[in-house]
């Protein structure tokens, strides 16, 4: 389905149609493009009037070079959300760094604790893991788990139902240990009816962990709710960064970007995979790549 | 008489709200399409509403489509009248809630007086054994443990053994998260199916995913096939457009929905509830 952006700039350069008519039926195919991808609708709308204008206004330059140059638009459009075609700086600008990881439930948060911890432990932090997820059976055993295999420490108070409490002794021990880098795992939630408490939660944690970064896990396979989501997490704790997981499957991962959206996050790392190496730093030209099925 | 112009603006506006709720491209426009061939050409007395009626019309339509999401029979009375041991395996990517779902089961299932085994068949995600061990001692049911690294295979077949001696109405089986772009874990899951038969295959998929849940629900069919669907975390306010892409595309039932973390949030699907939703 998703080969049809190349299909569409191969017709828009052999239509023989009007310059204009072959940019409104590229806007077209790029719409659609973008929303099999699960970009947000609105989002969709409002980034393809902008390339319809620049390509509009902009002169193509000679036959030769245009389809580089017609691409070259659709990209700059997409990157410059997530502030550019630069890969992200994942090292921490201060030490110690409080990270605190948020997102709906199942998306990889506790895994990605583990991935994140072993990725800094290689680089030569001095890492440790916290636990504040009190609701989901053997929440900490998971963690623990993941901690064991990479030698990272990990706090958390089986038994307790107090996760504010249990976030802000975790992060304050380790903090006096002398810890670099600490990693905080939390409950999944989506914040919607039944669970507004969960979120009034979750910013309870924020408050007293003061931390130096929410990131918000995200599943590549998210749909059209992921603007949304992403608003209500980003209202409760400010959220810096985002991660996407499980793009090892087949989903695009276009809910990240209305996350981005969304948020005015960045993107610092995807989850290929369930093992605990299977983190990449995030690397924007191949994820608009695959947004946009090339 | 209604033309083409007279409803475009309507049209579109429900293409909107289709796509919004994570209906894929394709079966948006089928509808749509249908809905215009339906409408193109009817007349209409001056006193009704045009997009009343376009409303109504697309949510009968609607309503049709979706009865191939109804399951013939309630399953409960199924594995009521079946002989002894009711074997249920649970697969699907990662995450979306099997396990948290087979707990939820387990309640129902005691709840109408029949009594449960769980297999543990994850022997690969840390405390997935833990995480089942808890919800086995809250709901009081027998649980058969495996070995991390070990075969899943042999977790699922002991579970049965131990059902059949023990007189056990029903097996129910937990499997591991499994990205439909694994082969190794695809074969995996059809070992576990050769060994254990199950009378009945669920697939789980979240409410929250976009168009990918298609590519999963199709990929399933392909590798193992499946009797129903269980769509999970429909609280979490998604519209949930998987189902009618289900229904659509591969004419499979969704059985029951997850509204929510604890035991009691599993209701069974009603068509209606789904259609008012979606248009909510
Ligand atoms: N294939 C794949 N699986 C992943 C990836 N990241 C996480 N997972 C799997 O996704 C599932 C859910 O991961 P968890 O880490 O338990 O998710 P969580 O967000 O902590 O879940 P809750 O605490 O219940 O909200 C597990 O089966 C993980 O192994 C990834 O990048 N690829
Ligand atoms: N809000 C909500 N959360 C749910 C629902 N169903 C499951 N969850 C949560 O989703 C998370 C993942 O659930 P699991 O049952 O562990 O998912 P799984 O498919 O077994 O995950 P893996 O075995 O790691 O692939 C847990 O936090 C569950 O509590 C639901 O219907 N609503
Ligand atoms: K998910
Ligand atoms: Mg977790
Ligand atoms: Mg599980």
């Amino acid at each position: 389905m998703l080969d049809n952006i190349k299909d569409a700039v191969r017709k828009f350069l052999s239509g023989s149609s009007s310059y204009e008519q072959a940019v409104d039926e590229f806007i077209k195919d790029l719409q659609k493009a973008l929303i099999s991808s699960d970009v947000n609708v609105k989002l969709v709308f409002s980034l393809s009037n902008k390339i319809k204008e620049r390509l509009k206004k902009e002169k193509p330059p000679s036959s030769l070079e245009r389809r580089e140059w017609f691409i070259k638009i659709v990209y700059d459009e997409l990157s410059s959300l997530f502030g550019g075609d630069k890969q992200p700086d994942v090292v921490p600008d201060k030490i110690p760094y409080v990270i605190m990881l948020v997102g709906v439930q199942g998306s990889g948060k506790t895994t990605t604790a583990g991935k994140l911890a072993y990725f800094y432990k290689k680089k030569g932090f001095k890492v440790a893991l916290v636990g504040a997820d009190v609701y989901r059976p053997a929440a900490l055993d998971q963690l623990i788990q993941l901690g064991d295999l990479i030698k990272v420490p990990v706090y958390g108070e089986q038994g307790n139902y107090d996760a504010v409490g249990i976030a802000k002794r975790g992060v304050e021990k380790f903090l006096s240990e002398k810890y670099e880098i600490i990693i905080v795992d939390t409950a999944g939630r989506h914040g919607y009816g039944e669970e507004t408490k969960l979120l009034e939660e979750m910013k309870n944690i924020y408050d007293a962990l003061k931390p130096d970064e929410v990131t918000l896990v995200i599943d590549a396979s998210i749909g059209q709710k992921a603007f949304d989501l992403a608003s209500r997490f980003n209202q409760a704790s400010k959220v810096g960064s985002i991660i996407i997981t499980k793009m090892d499957g087949t989903a695009k991962g276009g809910g990240a970007l209305s996350a981005v959206a969304a948020t005015g996050a960045i993107i610092k790392f995807i989850g290929t995979g369930e093992k605990i190496e299977e983190l990449e730093v995030f690397n924007p030209r191949r994820f608009v790549a695959r947004i946009l099925g090339m | 008489e209604i033309k083409e112009n007279d409803i475009s603006d309507i049209i579109e506006e429900l293409r909107m709200e289709l796509l919004e709720s994570d209906v894929s491209l394709e079966v948006t426009d089928k509808i749509l399409e249908d809905l215009k061939t339906n409408l193109i050409g009817n007349k209409v007395s001056r006193s009704e509403d045009l997009e009343q009626l376009i409303k109504k019309s697309l949510k009968k339509s609607l309503n049709e489509i979706l009865q191939y999401n109804k399951i013939d029979s309630n399953l409960v009375d199924n594995i009521k009248k079946s002989p002894k041991p009711f074997i249920i395996v649970f697969f699907g990517v990662n995450g979306v809630g099997k396990t948290t779902t087979i707990a939820k089961f387990v309640y129902l299932l005691k709840k109408n007086g029949l009594n449960v085994i769980i297999a543990a068949a994850d022997t690969f995600r840390a405390a997935a054994q833990e995480q089942l061990a808890v919800h086995a001692k809250k709901l009081e049911v027998p649980l058969v443990k495996g070995k991390y690294g070990g075969d899943p295979a042999s977790v699922a077949y002991d579970a049965i053994q131990s059902a059949k001696s023990r007189g056990i109405d029903v097996v129910l089986i937990d499997t591991a998260g499994r990205m439909n772009t694994d082969k190794d874990l695809t074969e995996e899951l059809k070992r576990i199916i050769r060994i254990a038969k199950p009378n009945f295959r669920i697939l789980v998929l979240d409410s929250l995913a976009g168009n990918d849940a298609l590519e999963q629900a199709r990929y399933f069919e392909d590798a193992v096939g499946y009797d129903a669907v269980i769509l999970t975390k429909v609280d979490a306010d998604a519209k949930g457009g998987i189902v009618l892409s289900l229904a659509y595309e591969l004419k499979k039932p969704v059985i029951y929905l997850g509204i929510g973390q604890d035991y009691e949030n599993l209701i069974s699907f009603d068509p209606s509830w789904f259609l008012d939703r979606l248009f909510s």
